[in-house]
């Protein structure tokens, strides 16, 4: 039984992680219609980043997770204004450019920060843990699970409760409409992407108390997310945090159930979602 | 479709045939001088021309992207060595129809599970079907080796004692499966078939209302380019003597995507051209900067959609084109 | 001989009703055209017709056998063709190739994969014969996307043509043609023979008017008015469908 709430609670702060890297993954999609297959490499080079702060520097915890969110805009930017602008709605094209940034990013990281596994690090007042009905519980993965709430409900109320979210909510629907308004999609559209960038970033500072930061998450973390979108529905934050929760607690449950085929599972449940209800749980059953 | 007859002088009859020149210089008479690396490398060569050759049909031709092509690659691979090392086969002539009956039985039944959906889920539910199976290949040690792999595949036994193995019989002994199954998959495109599946690319509405099966004519072409993919799997384990669950996954399926798209898609000896320039790559940042690779090969990505989005083989045509009829015509 | 009979014919997107009991009925080597302006579910009408669209209610008759639920692409090799208000070509495609492949759409060999297609001799003879007339088989080796958007639409009617069909649906065929061009399109319409029926959708009057035996008008995807074209000349109702959305048009 007690294996069982660990096993829940671990699910759920890992969910919270796959919610912030998918809702950015999402949000880009829907916005700008670009696959950015190299969200993960974000998450990578925010965690990075994260422990050059933390570790190296010996600097503050709330700082390497803020730097971290800024240098993965920066390096988003570049991307995005360099490359992704110009292949709208051109799908291979997107798959064979991000994917190349996936390469590159990675590649850049091990230059930098050479192949040695970053250990996973966090603050001093976060590294304690204590006992939830007989099951010791790390704070960490608490104030990560709370940060995640904290972010969602941040996310909603920017979405439906601003007159930004009401625009970005309307050039999702309708790009062409909401430039007739005179509204400059294109503004909106990076100020997306940074804002997708960001929460990547600091993801990848939370999670690396987790995981730490090592040269694989820009692929492993880019399949989670793309199976989270998947599940969710694309262009759905919503979906975002309903399949980050649930894919956490498939692929927790997945390592104490059936160890070495979590992933298995995973993959066995985007399929079936793809087979019977391609848009997602909560995605919008869109023509395109 | 047809070529204009033109006053055959000398320079118009050499660009004609030059493609073919060319081609059998660099394939047919250069590797017999080369050192054995450089035909190891040749070799290597035709075996990711074949595989990406194979995903034009699908891709280029047919329109569908799917990343997970190296499933198919894989299973050919991992089949092959499988009954060479576990069970106990020998005979090439036996072992290659079973590993690809397998491989189409594979083909089968991924193809009825992708095909239902298109575009971007054809995209996503392909990669997810090769991430299973490399998921399998990790964990059912038994079988597969695990994430170990299945090494010392031995060569392929033809049963002509006359025949032995080193770099440069090999090289032939690939080039000319490849040639082989490159002239059948010229056949199936250039057929009537073959224009259905370019049909379908450019509209599918249009071919339905034609009277057009269209689902039917995509799994057919699924089938067939993942059974030549398969093949590839199977001369890269002989080629490698390794298979791990690596051959699978999704770098695999992409390189074959870059290798399809930076030679020119819908061309099918574009791919060929796109595997020549890859593995050349490959092969000299291995030399200066092994570590660097991975910048090289992202690299070449960027660089083939910000400067050669179309890939090389619509040059080529126009530079032969020029040359035939003094113009640029289509 | 009845060739096309539907009964209450709906077809509703979501809450939206495009069709709603639709029922008509089409004679042999009859040219019926249905009019009514923009949005009043003609194209729709088409798409269920040939079978893209599934309606939500209602049976179709084909030559008195129900056709209702058999598959879009079947329904070709029974006879029906349609061609597109929106210019739905192989753009990257040359004109030849187009063709061919509306000649073998409805025959076994577009299954063949081992022999080239340059082996077929008779259709590329069919082809001949199909594009001659519409002056396109000298550029029959040119891409689509590179044409005339005139030619284009001759292209559109060509491919429509080209499975020899009972029943022949045309979308809007003149949309965006110089008036030479409809005319054009207008004549070569009437002289399609008596062993074809042609059902036209349009707002084009001068096209409806010089085509019809009987003009169907719809609006907001009912059948307003069936008749001749000279009792839909003089009907109230269609007057002020067509003077309230267009403006002056046909005084």
């Amino acid at each position: 039984m007690e294996i069982l709430l660990l096993t829940a609670l671990t699910g759920v702060s890992f969910g919270f992680i796959l919610f912030l890297v998918a809702s950015g993954l999402s949000l880009i999609f829907g916005v700008m219609g670009v696959l950015n297959l190299a969200h993960g490499a974000l998450y990578m080079v925010g965690a990075y980043i994260g422990w050059t702060i933390a570790i190296q520097q010996e600097g503050n915890f709330v700082l390497a997770v803020l730097a971290g969110g800024v240098g993965t805009v920066i390096v988003g930017l570049v991307l995005e204004r360099g490359f992704l602008r110009r292949i709208h709605g051109m799908l291979n094209q997107q798959v064979l450019l991000t994917f190349g940034f996936v390469y590159v990013l990675t590649n850049l990281c091990l230059w930098y920060w050479k192949a040695l596994p970053k250990a996973p690090f966090t603050a001093p007042v976060l590294d304690w843990s204590f006992p939830i009905a007989g099951v010791t519980y790390s704070f960490a993965r608490m104030v990560i699970t709370a940060i995640g709430i904290a972010l969602a409900i941040f996310l909603w109320w920017l979405q439906s409760k601003t007159r930004f979210g009401t625009i970005v909510r309307a050039g999702m629907t309708d790009k062409e409409m909401t430039e007739g308004l005179g509204i400059n999609y294109g503004i909106v559209a990076t100020i997306v992407f940074a804002l997708g960038c960001f929460l990547a970033g600091i993801a990848g500072v939370l999670g690396a108390q987790l995981f730490g930061a090592h040269l694989e998450l820009g692929m492993n973390v880019l399949v989670l997310a793309v199976v989270v979108v998947v599940v969710g529905g694309m262009g759905s934050v919503p979906g975002a945090l309903v399949g980050g929760l649930l894919i956490g607690l498939v692929v927790s449950f997945g390592k104490v159930l059936v160890p070495g085929l979590s992933m298995f599972l995973v993959y066995l449940v985007m399929i079936v979602i793809l087979m019977i209800r391609p848009t997602g749980i909560l995605g919008k059953a869109t023509t395109s | 479709m047809e070529q204009e007859f033109v006053a055959q002088t000398w320079q118009r009859q050499l660009a004609r045939f030059a493609p073919y020149i060319v081609a059998g210089l660099v394939f047919l008479i250069i590797p017999a001088v080369l050192p054995s690396y450089a035909q190891s490398v040749m070799t290597r060569v035709l075996i990711f021309a074949l595989f990406a050759v194979s995903l034009d049909i699908i891709f280029g031709y047919a329109g569908l992207l799917s990343l997970g092509h190296a499933a198919f690659f894989g299973v050919g691979g991992y089949a092959n060595a499988i009954l060479l090392t576990r069970y106990g086969f020998e005979s090439f002539w036996i072992v290659t129809p079973i590993a690809i009956v397998i491989i189409v039985v594979v083909a089968a039944v991924f193809g009825v599970i992708a095909l239902r959906v298109s575009r971007v889920y054809f995209l996503l539910i392909t990669f997810a079907l090769s991430m299973l199976l490399v998921c399998v290949a990790n964990t059912w040690r038994g079988m597969t080796g695990g994430a170990d792999g299945i090494s010392f595949i031995p060569p392929p036994d033809l049963g002509l004692s006359w025949l032995s193995w080193n770099p440069a019989s090999f090289y032939y002994f690939v080039f000319t499966s490849f040639i082989i199954c490159f002239l059948l998959m010229r056949l199936v495109v250039n057929s009537p078939f073959g224009l259905s599946l370019q049909g379908i690319r450019e509209s599918e509405n249009r071919m339905r209302a034609l009277g057009y099966n269209v689902w039917l004519h995509r799994y057919i072409a699924f089938i067939i380019s993942a059974l030549f993919a398969g093949v590839a799997g199977i001369l890269f384990t002989y080629h490698n003597t390794v298979i791990s669950p690596w051959n699978l996954g999704l770098e695999m399926s992409a390189l074959a995507m870059l290798i399809c798209i930076l030679g020119g898609l819908g061309t099918l000896w574009g791919p060929l051209i796109g595997a020549v320039v890859v593995i050349l790559i490959e092969y000299f940042s291995g030399i200066y900067m092994p570590a660097r690779w991975p910048l090289v090969l992202g690299g070449s990505f960027i660089i083939c959609v910000a400067l050669i989005p179309k890939g090389i083989a619509p040059s080529l045509r126009r530079l032969q084109n020029r040359l035939l009829y003094g113009s640029v015509k289509n | 001989m009845e060739v096309l009979k539907t009964e209450g014919l709906c077809m509703s997107f979501g809450g939206v009703l495009a069709l709603c009991k639709v029922s008509l009925r089409v004679e042999k080597g009859e040219r019926l055209v249905i009019i009514g302006p923009n949005g009043a579910g003609k194209t729709t009408l088409f798409s269920v017709l040939d079978g893209q669209l599934k309606a939500t209610a209602g049976q179709i008759y084909f030559f008195g056998q129900e056709i209702t639920h058999v598959p879009g692409y079947r329904r070709a090799h029974r006879g029906i063709s349609r061609s597109f208000q929106l210019t739905t070509l192989f753009m990257n495609l040359t004109i030849l190739e187009n063709t061919l492949l509306a000649l073998q759409g409805t025959k076994q060999s577009r299954f063949q994969i081992l022999r080239p297609i340059t082996a077929y001799k008779h259709l590329y003879n069919k082809a001949q014969a199909l594009l001659d007339p519409m002056e396109l088989w000298e550029k029959r080796n040119d891409q689509v996307h590179a044409i005339s958007y005139g030619d284009q639409r001759k292209l559109e009617i060509a491919l429509g043509l080209a499975s020899e069909p009972r029943l022949l649906l045309l979308d809007e065929p003149s949309t965006g043609l110089t008036s030479a061009e409809r005319a054009d399109v207008t004549s070569r319409i009437r002289n399609l023979g008596a062993d074809i029926t042609v059902i036209v959708a349009t707002h084009d009057m001068d096209l409806a008017f010089g085509v019809a035996q009987r003009i169907i008008v719809l609006h907001h995807g009912e059948i307003v008015t069936v008749g001749t074209p000279e009792e839909i000349r003089a009907d109230p109702k269609t007057r002020e469908i067509y003077l309230g959305e267009e403006g002056i048009r046909h005084a």
